[in-house]
């Protein structure tokens, strides 16, 4: 029976020769994320469930990120009842302060999620797995308790949704933008609840496997259950030196059930934004040139990684950030604050005013480092915009790519990165 | 024939996740009492006080699309609902993060279509949880819903998967979960 890619993962996981949109199957998870805020509770409720070890406890990953380095008193102690629970298991993989990044990306970066398999984390930007051909799912802490004791999570097998994307990426055009341009289309009217969204063509193949994370990360901002990518050369090259574990490729038949296919040509596409508030009001950048902003902030789970540095630091090469506006950069994880100092991104851009943070989740959770206060209109790589979601009810959040926020912050207003030759 | 009857409180607007529970309690314990005393503080100025929303005493919600939505995974939001002794939330449809949740506390979000566009907040709300029939005791409608799958019974009357997963890992069964 043809299958999609998301399908095939369901049902191979679950012992089965097949399985179809609907069904509910309990699978096997490859691992299970938890960092600071939710693990303890993670821990105690695995506890109370009478089993008497953790499935695998090198597939149970922990991850200080949205409370480290921790701002109060009060985070500061949570994370230390954090660090006793998780050093009580002898967990391996645990990724605290020093050696600490985003769940998301520590995960794909240090190969704990892998193709044709799945994982699971107690945050909802776990999608982002889908970006190495693996089923990636947000859940809550009873779920991640039950898999850390049975090393298994119930799923009901989503109706998957293609979209196939063509055509060419234009300079200064980034993966985000695609992203914000597929919010703006199909908006949160719930017809992608619950989906499988895949994504194919050859403006897919074209983009690494950084832009591939920023893609598959925002599909639960669409209300999706998953964003996929299948595997390639590109992937496998990407996991070689760290991958935990084997795996094969995988994809859809020709022949897969799509429940509705959307084609995508980005020759077209240009830099996107998403307006205060709403995700889903977004609109091409040219229609918002001008427009004023005092706080600047790249970084989070969806633009926080080497490449996205490099297109800022393309752009900030020798300028000057403009003094109205404060930019915080925060790199996703250790290993890309390495790598962008040794490439000389930070550099650049520390030499061009912008204040370089250790990785974490950051403002993006309104909890520390830069939250935005009342009248701050903050122009943001992230992935939220709704009121106070970086603070203040009383601050504007603009969404796009780091080339707009790039660019912008020179001239302390919207600004179309494609303007100027950089 | 289980029959719940109550008052309903009626969204106007999306629902989201993050007003359910606003940010300050994100990092509280997963505590159905604890939590309800700040459920819905974001959602509208009168829930944002200690018990606001438990206080006005409702037994239903009513929403339209994407109930529970903008992405969060916390439990808080299903825990709270349940600590302010909301009985079952009907929508159009539901955020899949918080469907999931809601399935695995047995809380039912159970989905009727366009239910919000002839409630008003107040309405006396009639419901039968054998057929799924829901009666507005007060403008005399009727709505039907998508009956509850299964599996999703069988965790609500196991009083959750918790409890679901305790007796199975209790009596040896969890190893043919399938």
């Amino acid at each position: 029976m043809a299958m999609t890619i998301t399908e095939k993962i369901m049902a191979f996981n679950s012992g089965r020769e097949s399985v179809v949109p609907g069904q509910l199957v309990w699978v096997d998870v490859h691992s299970v994320m938890t960092m600071d805020y939710l693990g303890k509770q993670c821990f105690k409720a695995f506890e109370s469930l009478g089993a008497k070890t953790l499935f695998d406890k090198e597939r149970v990953i922990c991850v200080s990120d949205h409370l480290a380095p921790p701002p109060s008193q009060e985070y500061a102690t949570m994370l230390n009842e954090w660090r006793e629970i998780v050093k009580s298991y002898e967990i391996p993989y645990f990724y605290d302060l020093g050696r600490q990044g985003i769940a998301h990306q520590v995960m794909v970066e240090q190969g704990h999620v892998l193709p044709g398999k799945i994982s699971i984390g107690t945050d909802s930007h776990a999608n982002t797995y889908g970006a190495v051909g693996a089923v990636g799912n947000a859940i809550g802490v009873t779920d991640a308790a039950i898999a850390m004791a049975t090393g298994k999570c119930w799923f009901r097998v989503p109706e998957s949704v293609k979209f196939h994307i063509t055509g060419t990426w234009q300079p200064w055009v980034m993966a985000k933008d695609l992203s914000l341009h597929i919010m703006g289309m199909m908006h949160w009217n719930g017809h992608l609840i619950y989906k499988a969204l895949e994504f194919t063509g050859p403006a897919i193949d074209a983009l690494e496997v950084a832009g591939r994370m920023t893609l598959c990360n925002m599909t639960v901002d669409l209300g999706a259950k998953n964003g996929i990518i299948a595997p390639d050369a590109k992937t496998a090259a990407y996991l070689k030196p760290v991958q935990k574990g084997n795996w094969q490729m995988i994809a859809s038949d020709a022949d897969a059930h799509y429940e509705a296919v959307y084609e995508v040509d980005v020759t077209n596409l240009g830099p996107t934004v998403s307006k205060p508030d709403k995700l889903d009001d977004t609109v091409p950048v040219e229609e918002l040139v001008g427009t004023k902003f005092n706080k600047a902030f790249v970084g989070t789970c969806t633009n926080g990684r080497t490449e996205d540095f490099a297109m800022m630091a393309k752009i900030l090469d020798g300028k000057q950030i403009h003094r109205d506006v404060n930019m915080i950069c925060i790199p996703a994880s250790q290993a890309v604050y390495l790598e962008c100092i040794q490439k000389g991104y930070f550099e650049i851009l520390v030499k061009a005013g912008a204040a370089i943070e250790t990785p974490s989740c950051g403002p993006c959770a309104g909890i520390h480092t830069g939250v935005a206060g009342d009248g701050d209109v903050v122009l943001s790589a992230g992935n939220r915009n709704m009121k106070g979601r970086m603070g203040s009810k009383n601050a504007q959040i603009y969404l796009t790519s780091p080339a707009v926020v790039a660019a912008s912050a020179i001239k302390g207003e919207i600004t179309d990165p494609r303007s100027e030759k950089w | 024939m289980a029959i719940i009857t109550g008052k309903a409180w009626v969204a106007k607007t999306y629902v989201m996740s993050f007003d359910m529970i606003i940010q300050k309690y994100w990092t509280s314990p997963i505590d159905k009492e604890e939590n309800s005393k700040w459920v819905m503080a974001g959602v509208a100025e009168e829930f944002n006080k200690e018990n606001g929303f438990k206080d006005c005493g409702y037994t239903f919600i009513v929403a339209g699309h994407n109930f529970a939505g903008g992405g969060k995974s916390i439990e808080h939001c299903v825990t709270g609902l349940m600590g302010a002794n909301i009985k079952a939330v009907f929508a159009t449809s539901f955020a899949r993060l918080q469907f999931r949740n809601a399935i695995n506390y047995g809380m039912p979000f159970i989905t009727s279509k366009d239910m919000n566009l002839e409630c008003e907040t107040g309405d006396e709300l009639s419901y039968n949880t054998d057929n799924g029939e829901i009666t507005n005791l007060t403008n005399g409608k009727i709505f039907n819903s998508v009956p509850v799958a299964p599996f999703v019974a069988e965790v609500g009357a196991a009083g959750g998967l918790m409890n679901f997963i305790r007796a199975k890992i209790a009596d040896g069964s969890i190893a043919h979960l399938h």
